[in-house]
């Protein structure tokens, strides 16, 4: 049974492999915003800040990285942290804590709400209704089971909740639906914890024309 | 009542120490024969004897020849071996009942309570069993009788009382793992004194199943147990008798620890374990027709825990925790007709805490009643209705009622049935806990005081403000759920058949369903401002439990019995069934990272509960020639251990633990009628599963002698 068991592990892990080079692919798409009637999907992986050289106790994995990972949804890349005072991004990476372009966070018009449901039967971003950082609440919230992911005391590891989708307003006043569906390096499988975290791994949609539509 | 049969009972259970004497009964009758015809006799499922062929409620009896002939020597490794019953590890080994967690089930030895329940679960590898004459399991909710913590079932460890004569028995054992028992007990019975005595010593090496994490899996340690119980016959109507009971345990081990700074240091851990109790008693005969009990009890449990650095000695951390237990209680027994017996008790609890985590010395008080009507209004038909009030000085006072009948269809058939009320009184924990962990910042506290402790966090300023009100972040109806927290409780229905076939066999089989409410969770009350929470207890969860449990047991020859045993299960929380009707629980796959939305039956249940159990046991006992031995397989099918896809329920393949048999062997010999020479090995298959089951330590062979002292 136990041969049995390592078999299929083998079989999912190389079935990850394939997966996220099929990502890896996707990013290395040319990096224009088209004017699309169909949106695309698009998918953004291991978004994540260069961590720090210490660690932390009890997990040993590194401690908290001095600067944010930034990221802008629509030339669908990283933006430098040199620009963090900017509208030229949209969310902000970090640990746990993701931060939108707006309220305490940034100069712009950013807001989310997270929402259950389906990504792919979420159509519409609603026009008000978003939260917005401030000092002391985040507008995607931290903490296990209250915003995007759960944390589990024993294993360490923090999985991003299955069926919670966030709804951007951009920097800009655009709309996005977004879908965090990793934590770890290279999105494993099955994270034990020990692999190296704080790498989004997520997939969005994003809307240029301003409208709230996002099919 | 049955006090003759049951001591003539007694008595021959306690002149075949070594598995029995053939010229002490005429026919080469063996333990199960004695099974099927022996009027054995239970206590704890009504308080007062009865045929255990006659209980209208489930029970299971291990008697002391099969403790023996199994070669246990700690109370887990019985327990885990009957039908039904899941030895599982949670703060300690304790037993699931009817699926239902460790701190569900009342553990008692003559029918008072062993405390030290430090995180709900009792570690019952404390209780030695050498002086055990039998364990009596009742399934079901036994609160009506027993109150508090009675909800899955109860255990209860009825010991050997004085016989007459003077005898003894020593016995040594030794085993895999450096592991060494040694003990013994004394019997003396004169005229109106009666005296038993029990000491036994229990040390291990313990075991690694994981050595890379630098940690044993159980770490060495060594155990004293000492049990004595005097009786004195003031009159021909009236006994007096005290009972005593201590155990210590030490054990050291080593664990490594990051420190802020990264580095990993070695730290030793020295943990010490005591508990003690006293219980004198006073039983009177006022007559044929009423019987009087007065009981005292005290208990009391200590644990110490120190941590040192290994490299310079110093301290790295230190705990303790000291519970008492005080109750007085009398019950009288009204026998209004030779079928119609009323049982009336009532009695008074007072129970202390001082530990670590808590602020004071805190106490609790509760008194009771409890009334109990057993009537056989037929031939054939009995009917038990019992209630019990709980009057508590923390929490709303419980009301437990329940029925239970049984009737005898047909000389070969009988079937019962009964419907009660259980509950679970909050734990200290629960009520005091006063702890912030010092590392990440969280906050917990006991509902006693989370009120106040809040406000006081607010005041100093370390609660998280409301933007938009300036307000601190609480949770006000979090907060008041909080404070009015009260007991768990369950409704639970038990129905089943006893089929007698033919002389040879006997099949059980009873189907049970929990229906749980007011589970206890941990509640996120307030937000401080270093972003973790203030959390405290409600009531919130509903959850049930259900299946079929069945028994056989076969008399193969004069010398070989075979018994089988399985139990079904479906134990579900009833929050999340909702939430999958509703559509509102997902997962990911892991490899394509597509979304999905779970059906109903995608669930698989409460953690830690196996669909499937089973047990196979072949019994030999020839006591002509002092041969016995013993086959036992238990199965255990597979499990759910943990959420790995975050949505924290029990849905895919790889979040379950794969199912196993273990199967344990043994054989002894009897010479001289004295000396009985034991050898057996447990987990013959050797299987062993380091990631997820720590209570298995692979493959462990023992030796053991016992020599019976006194007139044979």
């Amino acid at each position: 049974m136990n041969q049995l068991f390592s078999r299929f592990a083998l079989l999912t892990l190389s079935g990850a492999v394939l997966t996220l080079s099929a990502c890896s692919n996707d990013d290395n798409d040319d990096n224009e915003v088209k004017p699309a009637e169909a949106l695309k999907t698009e998918m953004a992986s291991n978004l994540g800040p260069t961590p720090a050289s210490t660690t932390t106790p009890p997990t040993g994995q590194p401690a908290t990285p001095r600067h944010y990972a930034f990221y802008n949804l629509a030339t669908k890349s990283e933006v430098p942290y040199t620009d963090s005072a900017t509208t030229k991004w949209d969310i902000a990476v970090r640990t746990t804590t993701i931060l939108v372009n707006g309220g305490s966070s940034g100069p712009g018009q950013g807001g989310a709400i997270v929402q259950d449901g389906l990504f792919s039967e979420i159509t519409a971003a609603p026009a008000t209704g978003y939260n917005v950082d401030s000092r002391t609440a985040y507008a995607i919230p931290t903490g296990s089971g209250k915003g995007w992911y759960n944390y589990n005391s024993t294993t360490h590891v923090v999985s991003p909740i299955a069926g919670k989708v966030i709804l951007l307003r951009t920097a800009t006043g655009k709309y996005a639906k977004l879908e965090i569906v990793s934590y770890y390096k290279d999105a494993p499988a099955s994270p034990t914890g020990t692999e190296p975290r704080g790498y989004y791994t997520f997939r969005y949609v994003y809307q240029p024309d301003g409208s709230t539509n996002l099919k | 009542m049955h006090r003759f049969s049951s001591s003539a009972f007694l008595l021959v259970l306690v002149v075949s120490p070594g598995l029995g004497i053939a010229q002490q009964r005429p026919a080469p009758a063996d333990t199960s024969t004695q099974h099927l015809r022996l009027r054995e006799v239970v206590v704890t499922a009504t308080r007062t004897e009865k045929a255990l062929t006659e209980v209208p409620i489930p029970v299971t009896v291990v008697s002391r020849q099969q403790i023996q002939a199994m070669g246990a020597v700690r109370l887990t490794e019985v327990l885990g071996e009957q039908t039904g019953l899941n030895v599982v590890a949670d703060h300690g080994r304790g037993v699931q009942m009817q699926g239902l967690n460790p701190e569900y089930t009342l553990i008692l030895v003559d029918g008072e309570p062993l405390i030290g329940r430090t995180a709900g679960t009792l570690e019952l590898s404390r209780v030695a069993v050498g002086n055990i004459e039998r364990v009596e399991v009742v399934k079901g909710p036994a609160s009506a009788l027993w109150g508090s913590e009675a909800l899955a079932g109860v255990v209860n460890i009825i010991t050997q009382k004085p016989q007459h004569g003077t005898r003894g028995e020593v016995r040594l054992r030794y085993g895999a793992n450096r592991t060494a028992d040694v003990g013994g007990t004394f019997n003396y019975r004169h005229n109106q004194l009666g005296l038993t005595v029990f000491g036994n010593r229990y040390s291990s090496a313990g075991y690694t199943l994981q050595p890379a994490s630098g940690q044993a899996t159980v770490p060495p340690f060594t155990n004293y147990t000492g049990q004595s119980r005097l009786s004195y016959q003031l009159d021909d109507k009236t006994t007096f008798s005290v009972s005593g009971r201590y155990f210590i345990e030490d054990q050291a081990s080593n664990l490594p620890i990051t420190t802020e700074g990264g580095q990993v240091a070695q730290v030793r851990l020295k943990a010490r374990q005591q508990e003690s109790s006293l219980n004198p008693s006073v039983t009177r005969c006022f007559s044929d027709k009423l019987f009087g009990t007065l009981r005292f009890y005290h208990a009391g449990y200590r644990t110490k825990e120190d941590y040192t650095y290994t490299a310079d000695g110093t301290p790295y951390d230190a705990s303790y925790f000291h519970q008492t237990f005080t109750r007085p209680e009398a019950q009288l027994d009204w026998r209004l007709h030779p079928k119609h017996t009323l049982t009336v008790g009532t009695g008074y609890l007072w129970e202390t805490v001082e530990a670590t985590r808590y602020d004071q010395r805190q106490q609790m008080r509760s008194a009771y009643c409890y009334l109990q009507d057993d009537w056989s209004p037929l031939p054939g038909l009995n009917l038990v209705a019992g209630v019990r009030y709980d009057g508590h000085s923390q929490y709303q006072g419980q009301l437990s009622p329940k029925l239970s009948g049984r009737y005898q269809l047909r000389p070969w058939l009988a079937v019962r049935a009964s419907a009660g009320r259980g509950f679970r009184a909050p734990d200290f924990r629960q009520l005091y806990l006063n702890f912030s962990n010092p590392a990440v910042g969280y906050s917990v506290f006991g509902t006693h005081q989370v009120r106040e402790k809040v406000a006081q966090l607010a005041a100093q300023g370390q609660l998280a403000l409301d933007p938009a009100t300036g307000q601190p972040l609480i949770n006000a109806p979090l907060l008041e759920q909080a404070s009015s927290l009260t007991a768990e409780s369950s409704r639970a229905y038990n129905a089943g058949l006893q089929l007698d076939p033919t002389p040879k066999l006997r099949l059980t089989a009873n189907l049970f369903h929990n229906d749980l409410r007011d589970l206890i969770e941990t509640a996120a009350v307030a937000q401080k401002t270093n972003g973790q929470s203030v959390y405290s207890y409600r009531n919130v969860s509903r959850a049930y439990t259900q299946g079929l449990e069945t028994d056989a047991r076969y008399l193969l020859s004069a010398h070989l019995t075979l018994s089988a045993g399985y139990q079904y299960l479906v134990a579900k929380d009833r929050n999340v069934v909702t939430q999958l009707k509703n559509g509102s629980i997902y997962r990911r796959d892991p490899e394509t990272l597509e979304t999905t939305r779970l059906k109903v039956a995608d669930y698989g249940g409460l953690f830690n509960r196996s669909r499937h159990m089973a047990n196979v046991k072949l019994f030999y006992d020839n006591q002509a020639t002092g041969w016995s031995g013993s086959v036992r397989g238990v199965y255990r099918g597979r499990y759910g251990f943990q959420d790995r896809n975050g949505n924290l329920i029990l849905d895919t393949g790889n979040e379950y633990v794969a199912g196993y048999w273990l199967w344990n062997v043994s054989a002894a010999k009897t010479f001289r009628q004295r000396y009985t020479l034991q050898a057996g090995l447990d987990n013959v298959l050797n299987y062993t599963d380091p990631a997820y089951l720590s209570t298995v330590p692979g493959r462990l062979y023992y030796a053991s002698l016992t020599v019976a002292l006194g007139p044979r």
